[in-house]
């Protein structure tokens, strides 16, 4: 199931940095997309701003089928508070910009799975599939606006897995 | 050791897409999909002359086709089974309001509103039209040569129809594509601009001509085609032309595999009808959706593989790596 959760965050990072190659972070030293597994970062005390954190929740599995299958809940946070040039007046305008950016991330709704445990990733036989997202209205926090989209990630169990 | 294969699940998949491609009605010759060569087509680009209509919903595939018992003995029992009627339906819902899409969720013509003459006599199907206009030769199906002072008749984002002039034809017209049959001859000039599926959006209009948003469904305009504005398209409940086109519709599913639906002969077998969807389920005094619904007979053909007449063809490509 790592593979499915690490082959989904890949493809968002690598279609992201087509999409707007300006969103970035700087974390641990290195200037990367700004989009980052909760999980695999130290915690967080307050989430960072003008990313995508993806946070991975529920998890179910059908047993019954020819090849396991696993589904997997996956949140995609992001809030903003807009820019400083403008004074943060512009805060509705980058959460919809982000919105955007979200859409245009989850299509198409399927990649290759691949095993990131080797420096070269393995490209392995199926595919990774989800759900369009489920999203939630923005979360105001003083000049904070946030929102979260809910997209359940699909993926067969292969053999070594 | 790394495996090389996988055990596939059912194909899990999210929509179907719908192709559709112009039987030539007088040839009675529908348009060939060959899985050997066209299963891995890109779906936003169909091989020609299929043409996409995009995403559909409630694709409901209904065999009608009846088998009995052939009995014998005493108490009867079966001997074996034999097949005696042949038939299927398909029902489906289009997303979009075009041209193709209407004109094949009608039973009967689909016509093309011509722009109105001045001072013309009101008619339900459209007033008597405006002159239409020579197109010139060397026109192609996207690109329609114009005498300028023709041209300028054009206005960017107005609709064309390009077609001949009905002089008295009768059986199929229409270029490319059959838009009718005409049983006696008719008066109207016009009448095969008003049937024709050559109609496109005007993208540009210049001093040589017309250049189209999209190719025109059948193909170049025909030597002596002429062009009018087109302002709206009107289907009538009644009549006696069945549209009948090929169809192919296609499932992609998670893994790359495909299933293909082909329907050699697909005549339309209802009236116009529409489904309204709310676009918010939990209100549905709100604002919705108007679909087109489409309701297909499936006809036979013969396949010349071993002479079996058939109504359907379905093909499945398999995942890759996947057992089979």
């Amino acid at each position: 199931m790592q593979n499915a959760k690490d082959s989904f965050y890949m493809a968002l990072r690598t279609r992201l940095t087509t999409i707007n190659p300006n969103r970035t972070i700087l974390l641990r030293g290195a200037v990367r997309p700004g989009i980052l597994v909760e999980e695999a970062e130290a915690p967080f005390s307050q989430l960072p701003d003008d990313v995508f954190i993806l946070r991975w929740l529920g998890l179910g599995v059908d047993v019954d089928l020819a090849s396991t299958m696993a589904a997997e809940q996956c949140e995609v946070i992001y809030q903003t508070c807009g820019t400083q040039s403008f004074g943060g007046l512009d805060r509705g305008r980058a959460l919809s910009a982000m919105d955007e950016e979200l859409m245009g991330m989850i299509q198409p709704s399927f990649t290759p799975k691949l095993n990131y445990t080797s420096t070269l990733p393995a490209a392995m036989l199926t595919h990774v599939f989800w759900d369009g997202p489920v999203i939630s209205p923005i979360a105001i926090q003083r000049d904070r606006l946030s929102r979260t989209a809910s997209v359940t990630i699909y993926s067969y169990q292969e053999q070594g897995e | 050791m790394s495996s090389t294969w996988f055990a596939a699940p059912a194909p899990v998949m999210q929509r179907v897409r719908a192709y559709f491609a112009p039987v030539n009605r007088a040839a009675q010759t529908p348009v060939l999909f060959d899985p050997s060569e066209q299963s891995g087509f890109n779906l936003d680009a169909p091989p020609a002359p299929w043409i996409g209509l995009g995403w559909i919903l409630d694709f409901v595939r209904k065999p009608a086709s009846k088998s009995a018992p052939l009995l014998t003995g005493i108490p009867a029992s079966p001997l074996e089974q034999v097949r005696e009627t042949l038939q299927a339906q398909v029902s489906l819902q289009f997303l979009s309001w075009t041209k193709l899409t209407m004109a094949l969720a009608t039973g009967s013509q689909h016509m093309n509103v011509l722009a109105p003459a001045s001072d013309a006599t009101p008619a339900a199907d459209g007033a008597q039209a405006a002159t239409a206009v020579t197109v010139q030769t060397g026109s192609t199906a996207t690109s329609i040569l114009l005498a300028s002072s023709d041209a300028a008749k054009f206005s960017p984002g107005g609709i064309v129809a390009v077609d001949v002039d009905n002089t008295g034809q009768t059986g199929f017209v229409g270029t490319g594509i059959s838009g009718a049959y005409v049983k006696q001859a008719l008066t109207d000039v016009d009448y095969i601009r008003r049937v024709t599926f050559n109609v496109a959006l005007i993208a540009q209009v210049n001093s040589t001509g017309l250049t189209l948003a999209e190719p025109l469904p059948g193909g170049a305009p025909a030597t002596g085609a002429k062009a009018q504005t087109a302002v709206a398209f009107v289907d009538r409940e009644g009549g006696s032309f069945y549209q009948e086109w090929s169809a192919l519709f296609v499932m992609q599913a998670s893994q790359g595999e495909r299933i293909f639906f082909y329907y050699p002969r697909l005549q339309t077998m209802s009236g116009a009808e529409e489904v309204v969807n709310p676009l918010n389920g939990k209100n549905p005094a709100g604002q919705s959706r108007v679909l087109l619904k489409g309701q297909f007979l499936a006809l036979p053909v013969t396949d010349p593989l071993d002479g079996e007449r058939v109504v359907c063809y379905r093909s499945f490509q398999p995942a890759a790596n996947a057992l089979v």
